[in-house]
């Protein structure tokens, strides 16, 4: 199956090999400390986005796949582990999972979804190299996330304060359904409803139809995305268990690329 | 014309891609043939965390599960069923190509005792 993508521009730019659970750059460093403020929307909340007059996109992130928070585990740019023996520290998975994980590594990633233009889904997408940007509709209170990894592709998390849907009553998706509320300068989304086509993370961690995300958006400067995630599947893991890791603030526009077979 | 075969041939393509599944491996219907007379069988499986659930033929002769393992180790399944006439039906049999939506599973089928070969392919 002969798999194109185009203009990958970006993809070259990333390191090969970064050592995921290391601490990544945040506000704290000199570098970003250095930044302007985080953007404000005229009434004080975060904008994600662009300001007036700006062309930008979130990228560089990094991590290159989901490890959880303290586990000192390197990956190279598709997930990769440089270490196989490390595959049991990356989560707490469960038998079968840890397996599976195990035979997708082996394997060296050939059985990826993606590569049969599946898109990047669950969180995964917030981590492609193509970035991504995040624009809050602030008519319908409705949170874009419009990205450079799959087809075009487009997230949408509603923050209007509507209940999650009943999982009997939805069809479960790739992107799943998000609801999201602001604690402080944080946006909390919580995301459920997921189906289980797709890999959610580079690397082939498995999950089921059960998975739970609450994922934390914040941006302490201009230039920098926080982005924190806790992956609930009690069908996969044995608990609950969070990843984060930070965008770049990037200049230019997103581009455009379509997976072609 | 042109437009519509290419619909044609999309939606031909559409189940392999919209179907693939990518959780655990067991999940799903799967369907093959047992015993010296090629006798079908349709199985369905999920995992809720805890155990594997499933059945054996679903309809009116349905045999339910009454026992199922995975060792992920070895990618080997045994399960246990009872027909509605009180036979014992045990599958065992090893998973294969498991990064493959149509992954299979083959083995023996035993039947009160006596084991045939088995394949079925998740479907």
């Amino acid at each position: 199956m002969l798999i194109r993508f185009k203009q990958f521009a970006l993809t070259a730019a990333v390191t090969l090999v970064v050592a995921c659970g290391a601490p990544a750059p945040d506000s704290a460093s000199p570098e970003a400390s250095s930044a302007a403020p985080t953007p404000r929307h005229a009434d004080g909340l975060v904008n994600f986005d662009r300001q007036p007059g700006e062309l930008g996109h979130w990228a560089l992130p990094s991590q290159h796949s989901l490890v959880e928070i303290g586990a000192s585990v390197a990956f190279d740019e598709s997930g990769l582990l440089v270490n196989p023996e490390d595959a049991a520290k990356v989560a707490p998975f469960m038998d079968w999972s840890l397996a599976l994980y195990r035979y997708r590594q082996a394997n060296g990633l050939k059985d990826d979804p993606v590569n049969a233009c599946i898109s990047p889904a669950g969180p995964r997408h917030l981590m492609d190299p193509r970035g991504f940007r995040l624009i809050h509709d602030r008519n319908f209170d409705r949170l874009y996330v419009l990205f450079g990894g799959g087809n075009r592709n487009w997230r949408h998390m509603e923050l209007d304060g509507r209940p999650l849907p009943n999982l009997d009553e939805v069809v479960g998706t790739y992107f799943g359904y998000s609801r999201g509320a602001w604690q402080g300068d944080t946006l909390v989304v919580e995301s459920t409803g997921f189906n289980d086509r797709f890999w959610f993370s580079n690397g082939g961690l498995p999950h089921t139809p059960a998975l739970k995300l609450t994922e934390r958006f914040s941006r302490p400067d201009h230039d920098t995305l926080v982005y924190n995630v806790t992956v609930d599947d009690p069908r996969t893991y044995t608990r609950p268990w969070t990843a984060e890791w930070t965008l770049t603030w990037v200049p230019g526009d997103i581009e455009e690329q379509f997976c072609e077979q | 014309m042109k437009p519509l075969k290419s619909l044609l041939l999309h939606a031909a393509l559409l189940p392999a891609f919209a179907l693939a599944q990518e959780g655990y491996p067991l999940d799903g219907t799967w369907r093959g043939q047992w015993g010296p007379e090629a006798t079908t069988a349709v199985v369905v499986m999920g995992w809720d965390g805890t155990r594997i659930e499933g059945r054996i033929n679903p309809g009116r002769n349905t045999s339910n599960f009454t026992a199922a393992t995975l060792d992920a180790s070895q990618w080997t399944v045994h399960i246990e069923a009872v027909t509605r006439e009180g036979q014992s039906i045990v599958i065992e049999g090893t998973l294969a190509d498991l990064g493959s939506y149509h992954r299979t599973l083959t083995g023996t089928w035993t039947v009160d005792g006596t084991a045939y070969p088995l394949t079925l392919t998740r479907e």
